[in-house]
């Protein structure tokens, strides 16, 4: 019984553990509403410590090819994604448009990108952290010159 | 809402007064554009600098032109006063001035423009033929609260500005 126990213990400590490090860089929240027949709704809630991960898993072919497409795109991403971890909750862009309204921002250390139209309406939430290893990871595969 | 050191921040403000009534706010911290400008390299943009092929403008010197116009006295250099248009460009509190008044009859617009001379001569320090967008950044993140550029037409209102504040008004 105690054995039994102590076994439990360790299922739920593991457990407990795993969770709170996948969780600690918070979470990538996609939602997605198209207001129209057909049109679709994604919401989903990624942990964002995940990410880099799994970009580990990708084979090293794809991710050349991926640094290879976005070669001149790659330092300007990681440059801005870099600054942007200074300045953790600021408005950088807004546009308003009649009906539609577009907004970039930096919440609680995350990018978030906010686009609200008549038929369809888009919300990002992505870690800057995450960002910030993605890039690097990409920029780390990136073909020599 | 102001960060904890005082950063500066390039404001723009574009305000149409179409029938949709586009607003356009861009509020950017000049320390983010002094470091993610040298990652650009693209076209005629390199390590923060430009290239330029044309400073001869005109057959006018740009370079020239503003050693002059930075030994000279606060005064006014040009002013034209046409039917189409007036310009003025005047050297004034260490800051250069320039103001268009496009008379145009179907769109009437004017244009006003206040840079900091400091800021000219940091954006022309690079080598011949070259701007120096990072070094006129940073000269700028040094200058007082100021409004950069100024454009109304009968559409719309475009305000160019730096303050310490990192939302619009």
């Amino acid at each position: 019984m105690v054995l039994l126990a102590k076994a439990a213990l360790g299922v739920t400590g593991t457990l407990f553990v795993a969770g709170a490090y996948t969780f600690h860089e918070g979470v990538i929240r996609i939602d997605v509403d198209e207001h129209r027949a057909g049109g679709s709704h994604v919401h989903m809630w990624v942990p964002a410590a995940a990410v880099p991960m799994a970009m580990h898993l990708v084979p090293q072919k794809h991710l050349r090819e991926a640094a290879k497409h976005s070669r001149e795109a790659l330092p300007i991403a990681h440059a801005i994604v870099k600054q942007l971890k200074r300045y953790p909750n600021v408005d950088l862009v807004e546009v308003v448009h009649g009906k539609q309204h577009v907004q970039i921002r930096t919440h609680d250390g995350k990018l978030q990108i906010d686009v609200q139209a008549p038929d369809e309406q888009v919300h990002l939430l992505v870690p800057l952290s995450t960002l910030d290893d993605v890039t690097r990871q990409l920029e780390d595969s990136a073909p020599r010159a | 809402m102001t960060s904890a050191k005082q950063d500066r921040w390039l404001h723009v403000r574009v305000i149409s007064s179409d029938a949709k009534g586009e607003t356009v706010r861009v509020n950017v911290p000049l320390e983010l554009a002094e470091k993610v400008l040298p990652a650009i390299n693209h076209d005629r943009l390199h390590g923060g600098k430009v290239k330029i092929v044309c400073a001869h403008v005109n057959d006018v010197d740009l370079r020239v032109m503003m050693d002059a116009i930075r030994a000279a006295k606060d005064g006014e250099y040009v002013t034209v006063q046409g039917t189409d248009n007036d310009v003025r460009v005047a050297k004034q509190d260490n800051h250069l001035i320039v103001h268009v008044l496009d008379k145009g009859k179907s769109k009437r617009s004017q244009v006003e423009i206040k840079v900091p001379m400091k800021v000219i001569d940091a954006l022309f320090s690079a080598g011949k033929d070259e701007l120096d967008l990072v070094a006129a950044l940073h000269a700028l993140s040094a200058a007082g609260d100021t409004e950069l550029v100024s454009v109304k037409d009968n559409e719309n209102t475009v305000k160019v500005w730096l303050d310490s504040k990192n939302v619009t008004d």
